[in-house]
């Protein structure tokens, strides 16, 4: 087996990798996406990191890539909680919510028209009522208002 | 590899051309509103990737040696053709799944698709004899972070297709730029897998390891106790990273509850103005 082929095609592979998710961390807009697509960077560093281990015969590269799995790691950890919070405070994903920390004298960013959904939301018929409504006894209402919250 | 004499040289714009049409593939898939350019965008990168396939894996060359350009094909380079296969399936099922990855428009087929981008990556250490990685790559990736990501998602997701999912920041740009990342790396990679422009004779010094002497794999990264090497080269050598990325590990979970469970809410706009963001 050509040695110098498989680390020249791994190496390919791995700028492929790192390429495709930096294109998806500058061009989407979703937060979650968007750290999908850094881990996705990693992965193409890992994969060359590999590669070099194996055509220098020693385990160096293995052990650094153990390394970014550990980083990685850490690094979904702390982003996920970031995220959550990032969504408590304004109900979406969208990284454009933030841009209030970009730099000075920086125009804001508005989105000029916004796509039609492909996919809209559907309208479900709806049951007319029929008969009485029995009066509840206030217990009972209580523990309905109860479980409409739980 | 072309064993060529002085003089050769090896054109380049037929990489830079691949990375191109897969930029420009990539464009196209990206979600830009309701413009689709589906079929058009996934030919381009299938013809990228081929291309790219063709001259990195099957070693086609286009050089000018003397007036007259000439092209030179030099067949799979691995080994036996098994091999090829092999490593050609788990690349494609790589980029395959990784574009997949950055062109859905729902997060959580984004989420799946990077999965199997896991899976491949994980075949792909398998293939070249770190089984450790392979497997700790499926669990630790797949098998924790990427449900993480998907349980953030379902808790976070509104329903239907949020309209920040089907538009993109600058998709020609963003498009444009990793072309030129990815074409620079495998420029100067081929580059450097070329012969060099040296006078006959000399060594040649167009690579890193190229020695004389045959390298005993067997005994090193191939070894049949694999996980025993690589553990004890892991707690010999390099003990003290090993103690670095536990304190990492726990200070890690140690922000990320401090950062969950702070209560301090902001006011801000976006949630005010309903669903329009002004910076």
């Amino acid at each position: 087996m050509g040695e110098v082929q498989l680390l020249h095609n791994y190496l390919v592979v791995g700028a492929l990798l790192f390429g495709i998710g930096l294109v998806g961390l500058l061009a989407r807009r979703n937060m979650i996406v968007m750290f999908l697509c850094a881990e996705m960077m990693l992965q193409g560093v890992s994969l060359s990191l590999v590669a070099w281990g194996r055509y220098h015969n020693n385990f160096d590269g293995q052990v650094l890539v153990i390394v970014i799995l550990t980083v990685a790691a850490c690094e979904a950890a702390t982003a996920l909680a970031l995220v959550l919070m990032l969504y408590h405070h304004t109900d979406r994903l969208d990284i454009a919510d933030w841009q209030s920390l970009r730099e000075a004298n920086q125009p804001a960013f508005i989105d000029e028209e916004l796509p039609a959904d492909i996919h809209p939301k559907p309208e479900w018929p709806e049951l007319t009522p029929a008969g009485r409504e029995a009066p509840l006894s206030p217990e009972k209402q209580d523990e309905l208002r109860h479980r409409l919250h739980v | 590899m072309i064993d060529g004499g002085a003089g050769m040289i090896v054109a380049q714009w037929p990489l830079a051309l691949a990375t191109l049409l897969f930029a420009a593939g990539l464009w196209l898939l990206l979600p830009r509103g309701g413009r689709s350019g589906r079929q058009a965008g996934t030919g381009l990168v299938a013809a990228g990737l081929a291309l790219l396939t063709l001259l990195v894996h099957f070693g086609l060359t286009f050089y000018r040696n003397g007036p007259s350009p000439q092209w030179k094909f030099a067949g799979p380079l691995l080994g036996s053709w098994a091999e090829d296969v092999v490593f050609l399936a788990l690349a494609a099922l790589t980029v395959g799944s990784a574009v997949c990855t950055v062109t859905f428009r729902s997060p959580v087929y984004c989420a799946i698709w990077f999965a199997l981008t896991l899976l491949g990556v994980g075949g792909l250490f398998m293939y070249q004899g770190s089984q450790f990685l392979g497997v700790a790559t499926v669990v630790v990736y797949a098998g924790a972070i990427l449900v993480t990501f998907l349980f953030v998602l379902m808790l976070a997701q509104p329903e239907g297709h949020a309209f920040y999912d089907r538009v993109s920041w600058e998709a020609a740009l963003s498009a444009f730029a990793g072309a030129v990342m990815v074409g620079v790396l495998t420029m100067a990679l081929s580059q450097a897998m070329q012969p060099s422009q040296v006078a006959e004779g000399q060594p040649t010094p167009r690579f890193w390891l190229e020695t004389d002497q045959p390298v005993d794999r067997a005994a090193g990264v191939l070894n049949p106790e694999h996980v025993a090497s690589l553990g004890g080269r892991l707690f010999s050598t390099h003990l003290i990273a090993i103690e670095v990325a536990g304190t990492l590990l726990l200070v890690a979970l140690v922000g990320a509850v401090a950062i969950v469970s702070s209560t301090r809410r902001l006011d801000h706009p976006a949630r005010s103005v309903g669903g329009r963001a002004h910076g």
